[in-house]
């Protein structure tokens, strides 16, 4: 695939988001970056999509037979499910589970209270789910033929009902798929235009709700993201655009048109992922392979730790109210950023959060309507924010905020406005704070020996205070805070995995079986690679394994170097992540995987000029709130930093796209590529 | 003293809350028996220095944990790296409530003084006793139930005593399993006293404990404002019935009045039953009917800590001694868990006698079944251990809910038992019609059926609602019946006692249970047509009920409401009351 034209030597990636579609295009010879950014419109988000394309093209001064590639994040699968509007689909199970998505995991959640929880409407009705009888051992072998009359009526009842997306879902059919396949055939024969997945194809994985349920969203929103990325698809050609679409998939690599569409529900976080692999691709071009990045937007915050360049990875993933066991980058989100609002529960506790005021009506400082207080209007309040934003196109209301501190937060609490605005932020950082531990704490890392990588809007602004909550010792804000989605979509690899359960228990570990297993799983890898024209030299394909001591429930995936090094690295691990190793106890090996990547040609860093005097730069002064005590504070536009420029703080730096906020105490130098790189001096 | 600002006690509430999620996920990732990491049965949370509970769960089972362990250790003897632990039921006067649960705790010092605990506590799958397991429906007595705990240091300044902890490993069947559940365990307590240590570094000790005392105000006057608009002064009176004990003796009553005056609310339950020959004993702890009522007040504002607070909703809890809810040494209480829930019912029942129907109708007893088999090859003891889902009551705001063991508690997956045991799960369904009828219909109990392909095993099984199903409130109707059955279909088909052991189960078998569901909540005819038809769709309710309970009609072709057919049905609704359990009544007494 990496294009041997070099007419073809630009790339453009496009993240739709919820207000605005970003668009960024890159020369890869020269390394130079264009920026364009249209509204978003979520009747048709191909609309924006195409506009922003031509936008950039335009600032660019370059045709559409340039783009070599065409790289894309979106959100249509997440709001599918998270807003429980996919397609009307239907599911074969095994005859006697027709309940398998009503009953689930029989639980009330562990923090739920039991008088007050609703259980959540399951996205197949048990009315469109067809048992079918016919089955498979544990070791997936038949014990009753699959009942073929029955798949065949099934499909006829599915068909009389209008219904076009059917999933197939067997127990035990991770060990065996043979009666899926066969189910497949016959209701294709039957429905030659529905849409059907099976579940040894999506997730070949134990456990029958959870896998049910990956394969019951991946066609249920398998219709819509089908017809979006063929519209894109088709608009792209239509402009005269020769590089191949490519979508992020929530593993952070990217995949093809026709993989996107046959597995959608892959897409499931295609947007944080992409911003995962932009802050580590900037972490790294700054010399910092150990991150923590941030991504603060108006309503959540997305937090990923990266480990040596590469950010973590799960396979315990969660979508809204749903399981999703998919290889997923390992992002935490939670809902605070600058439009989460606060308020005094009748309890008389201070909250903020996960509640957003949005950009309408935004922030009361927006003079919008917005009459709650929130997150930037406190920041607005300390002076941490300059009055004017977007160079100046949006102008706050000082005053409008401090109405809403005070009438809302502060009279309530018998508190001065500027205190109430700082317990707001002290408490919206905090609950940051605690998601980083999650990523980071609970996953056996030191926080301390990682640097905080800031980028969204709102990012650079709380930065520097959380890096000192969590003890951080180093900041990297990058160039363009806010269009690190879409650098990350530019240096993406094609990725995808392979995995099959494959339960091997002490003292007899089937090692041919597993050599067998592997070579099927790195064939079907090698199948995947030719298919997205992936040529020799780009190809790469690693084995890995998930294991637990006998008896466990959860399993350590750790990269496959032969039974006994596999063993020997799941004890180090464990010991890292869980305080302690039971080298006496026996180690099951539970699934076997097979990662496959695909490498595009790096674009080249873009290369900023040395910075010239410190005092050119300087814009304004104003009066900010550091912890009660009032700076007077320099205003720097972070536009006339050059390389080697030196920050000291207390400083505020402001660009087009978010506000950097620098504590007294911290200091800073931006590099030859534009990242500003801050420390603790103390 | 040092008083915390209103900014501080929001960020204490969350390191809490941090801190117990993260305690949780270490524990379900590293416990090696299913008990814990499947059904997830475990608890971990912080007490203060003098007990008192600070971080809490919506599971209302154990009482005052801590206290055991200080009349033992005075405070004064306990030393920063102590780790102490016990199982000890009558000992902790019910704090745990079978000896299955292992609670530890370790004391957390700042500047040189006590100043918490951190604590986790988990169902272990076999600490001996008479029969894999340790809980069997057969015991007599609590010595026949597994190996007792009293509180004992385990760990002095950081140190081991091994010697304890081999004792312990050498008296279960699987020592393995014991082994891991209990490094894991001590992982987690350990874990937790790093998160107390550290927020008391950063905000210091005057300041943390203040932010205690605060959330433990503000969850408090939440729960007592609430209970006095629900419920007038006066005195009301609730009997729920536990069926059986096992052993041919029952039903047991639970006999509850509730009296609220303006000086206080007490709950009186020593009108309850003498205690059983059999199992199914509660040595109730009073602080877990506070708990229950704390919960249910406080389930409208998840911004509450669930901590001490919660337990002044009821000022006092009356017991008798040798009652079924305050047994005399050494009774057995393995089976415990059916009383636990009935009492939860009850509770729901004594509220609604005090409210007018304001709260939720009769939940069904989660139940369980255990095979218990040797491996012919190995000569090792193999244990399948399975809760099954029952349905909830219907409620004033909902539908009760469908197929749910209890909080937090999760399934055996069938990929999981066919994977590791010689079993085969042939059937797990929703049980139709288990669901009381009513404008919130009950929820509805599950059929799981297993086939065994393993050698001759010895089955246990414990079921309840099979003579008294869950009442329903307000109109709605009582939820349906459960049973255990053997071979079902076959010429060999045997309907099982409720609770029973001693069962054989021989390869080929198959064995069905059926359990009941809630109770409905409101008048079944002033159910919204549609919903009764998605049920009868779903596979909730069948067509029969939908006519004779709810009084909707369906077309011929059994996919709509037939309207003109339903208004006829409706046109003379049959009189209801208060309560239903069989027939309408105004009072279960």
């Amino acid at each position: 695939m990496p294009s041997p034209d070099p007419s073809r030597s630009a790339a453009v990636a496009i993240d739709v988001g919820g207000t605005f579609t970003d668009v960024t295009l890159l020369d890869r010879n020269s390394g130079r970056v264009w920026n364009a950014k249209t509204p978003s419109t979520p009747d048709d988000p191909s609309r924006a999509f195409m506009d922003g394309i031509d936008q950039a093209l335009a600032l660019a001064g370059i045709g559409p037979e340039a783009l070599g590639h065409v790289f894309h994040g979106t959100t249509v699968a997440t709001n599918l499910i998270l807003e429980g509007k996919g397609a009307e689909a239907a599911l074969l199970t095994t005859a006697g589970f027709r309940h398998v998505l009503e009953i689930g995991r029989h639980d009330i959640p562990r923090k739920a209270n039991m008088y007050s929880w609703i259980k959540p409407k399951r996205p197949v009705p048990p009315e469109r789910i067809h048992e079918i009888a016919g089955r498979l051992d544990a070791d997936g072998k038949e014990i009753q033929p699959l009942d073929e009359a029955a798949v065949r009526a099934a499909a006829r009842a599915i068909a009389k009902q209008g219904i076009r997306a059917i999933a197939i879902c067997f127990l035990h059919s991770y060990a065996n798929p043979a009666h899926e396949r066969r189910a497949r055939e016959l209701v294709r024969a039957e429905l030659p235009d529905a849409l059907v997945s099976i579940s040894a194809e999506v997730l070949p994985v134990f456990r029958e709700y959870e896998r049910s349920m990956a394969t019951i969203l991946n066609v249920y929103v398998m219709p819509a993201v089908s017809t979006y990325v063929a519209r894109l698809s088709d608009r792209l050609k239509a402009r005269g655009v020769p590089g191949p679409l490519l979508l992020m998939k929530s593993n952070g690599g990217v995949a093809s048109a026709a993989t996107a569409r046959r597995e959608p529900v892959q897409t499931a976080l295609s947007g944080p992922a992409a911003g995962a692999m932009g802050a580590a691709h900037i972490g790294a071009l700054s010399g910092h392979r150990n991150l923590i990045s941030i991504d603060i937007g108006g309503t959540s915050a997305d937090i990923c730790l990266i480990q040596d360049g590469q950010p973590g990875a799960t396979v315990e993933g969660r979508v809204g109210e749903w399981p999703l066991t998919l290889p997923m980058v390992d992002i935490v989100t939670i809902g605070a950023g600058g439009g989460s609002i606060a308020r005094v529960t009748e309890a008389g506790a201070l909250t903020v959060g996960p509640h957003s005021a949005g950009a309408v009506p935004g922030p009361a400082c927006y003079g919008r309507g917005g009459i709650e207080p929130t997150v930037t209007d406190a920041n607005l309040l300390l002076g941490r924010l300059t009055p004017k934003l977007l160079d100046g196109r949006l102008t706050l209301d000082r005053e409008a905020s401090k109405r809403a501190v005070a009438d809302k937060i502060a009279k309530p609490l018998g508190l001065d406005p500027a205190a109430a605005a700082r317990g707001m932020l002290s408490i919206i950082d905090n609950n940051m704070v605690g998601a980083i531990r999650v990523v980071s704490v609970e996953r056996g890392h030191d926080p301390r020996d990682f640097a905080l990588l800031p980028f969204g809007g709102a990012g650079p602004l709380h930065a520097t205070a959380l890096a000192r909550l969590l003890g951080v010792r180093t900041i990297v804000v990058p160039a363009a805070p806010g269009v690190l989605s879409a650098l990350g979509l530019l240096v993406s690899n094609l990725k995808s995995e392979f995995a099959r359960t494959y339960l091997q228990r002490p003292p007899d570990y089937d090692r041919a079986g597993m050599e067998a297993v592997y070579t099927d799983l790195e064939r079907a890898a090698r199948e995947w690679l030719a298919e997205e024209a992936v040529p020799e030299s780009g190809r790469a394909i690693a084995r890995m394994a998930a294991l637990r001591y006998v008896h466990q429930g959860f399993e350590l995936t750790v990269p496959w170097s032969g039974v006994e090094g596999t063993i020997e690295a799941f004890h180090r691990l464990h010991e890292r992540l869980y305080t302690f190793a039971q080298p006496d106890t026996p180690v099951e090996i539970v699934t076997l995987r097979v990662t496959a990547t695909g490498s595009l040609p790096r674009p080249a860093p873009l290369e900023l000029p040395k910075a010239g005097p410190i005092d050119a730069a300087r814009i304004d002064r104003q009066k900010v709130d550091f912890d009660g005590q009032p700076i007077e504070t320099p205003v720097y536009d972070r536009n006339r930093l050059g390389a080697g420029a030196r920050i000291k703080g207390p400083a505020i730096l402001v660009q087009l796209d978010t506000t950097t906020l620098v504590y007294p105490g911290q200091e800073g130098e931006v590099d030859r590529h534009g990242c500003l790189v801050l420390r603790e001096t103390a | 003293m040092a008083a915390c600002d209103a900014v501080t006690l929001e960020i204490v509430r969350g390191a809490l809350r941090a801190a117990q999620a993260e305690t949780e996920a270490l524990l379900e990732r590293t416990a090696m028996s299913d008990v814990i990491r499947e059904k997830k049965d475990y608890f971990t949370g912080y007490f203060g220095p003098e007990g008192k509970l600070i971080t809490g769960t919506p599971l209302p089972l154990f009482g005052h944990i801590i206290r055991p362990i200080l009349r033992q250790f005075p405070a004064e003897t306990m030393r920063p790296g102590d780790l102490y632990w016990y199982n000890d039921c009558y000992a902790s006067d019910g704090g745990v409530s079978h000896l299955n649960d292992q609670v530890f705790a370790a004391p957390v010092f700042c500047e040189g003084k006590l100043s918490g605990f951190a604590q986790s506590w988990a169902h272990f799958t076999d600490i001996g006793g008479m029969r894999p397991g340790s809980m069997s429906p057969d015991a007599t007595e609590i010595f026949q139930e597994g190996l007792m705990v009293p509180p004992v240091r385990l760990y002095r300044e950081g140190k081991l005593n091994a010697e304890l902890f081999r004792i312990f490993i050498r008296n279960s069947r699987f020592p393995q399993q014991l082994q891991g559940d209990t490094r894991a365990l001590i992982a987690a307590v350990r874990l937790g006293e790093k998160r107390l240590l550290e927020l008391f570094a950063r905000f210091g000790r005057d300041s943390v404990l203040d932010a205690f005392a605060k959330l433990d105000l503000q969850t408090e006057a939440h729960v007592r404002k609430r209970l006095r608009t629900l419920f007038p002064p006066g005195r009301s009176s609730f009997v729920e019935a536990v069926e059986s004990d096992g052993h041919g003796n029952g039903p047991f009553k639970l006999r509850l009045a509730i009296d609220v005056a303006d000086n206080g609310i007490v709950v009186d339950a020593t009108a309850t039953d003498d205690q059983a020959p059999g199992p199914i004993n509660w040595l109730m702890n009073p602080a877990v009917p506070q708990m229950i009522f704390g919960i249910f007040l406080s389930g409208e504002d998840p911004t509450l800590m669930l901590n001490e607070g919660l337990m002044h909703a009821i000022d006092e809890v009356r017991l008798r001694p040798g009652s079924l809810l305050k047994p005399d040494f050494p009774a057995p209480l393995g089976q415990r868990g059916l009383t636990m829930v009935r009492m939860v019912s009850a509770c729901n029942g004594l509220m609604c006698a005090a409210s007018g129907g304001e709260a939720g109708a009769g939940i069904a007893s989660y139940a369980l079944w255990y095979l218990r088999t040797t491996d012919p090859a190995s000569g090792e003891t193999l244990l399948m251990n399975d809760g099954v889902a029952v349905g909830f009551g219907g409620r004033p705001q909902a539908d009760g809910h469908d197929a749910v063991y209890f909080v937090a508690q999760e399934n055996n997956p069938a990929e999981y038992l066919d994977q590791l045991y010689p079993a085969r799960l042939l059937r797990y369904a929703i049980n139709r019609d288990s669901g009381g009828a009513g404008r919130h219909r009950g929820g509805c109990g599950v059929i799981r059926e297993i086939e065994w392909l393993g050698p001759d095993a010895m089955l246990a099984n414990r079921l309840s609602g099979t003579i008294f199903p869950p009442w329903g409130v307000k109109g709605g109707k009582c939820g349906g019946k459960g049973r255990v059955v053997l071979n079902p279909g076959r010429a060999t088909e045997r309907v099982l006692p409720p609770i029973g052991d001693g069962t054989t189960v021989r390869k080929g078998d198959v064995i069905r249970i059926e359990t009941g569901g809630g109770g409905g909540w409101g008048d079944p005819f002033a159910r919204e047509p549609e919903r009764v038809l998605a049920d009868v769709l779903g596979g909730f309710v069948s067509e029969r009920s939908a006519r004779a309970d709810y009084g909707v009609a369906l077309a011929a072709d059994g996919r709509s409401v037939d309207a003109a057919a339903t208004r006829k049905l409706r046109s003379n609704p049959p009189p209801v009351r208060m309560f239903h359990q069989g027939e309408y009544v105004d009072a279960l007494s």
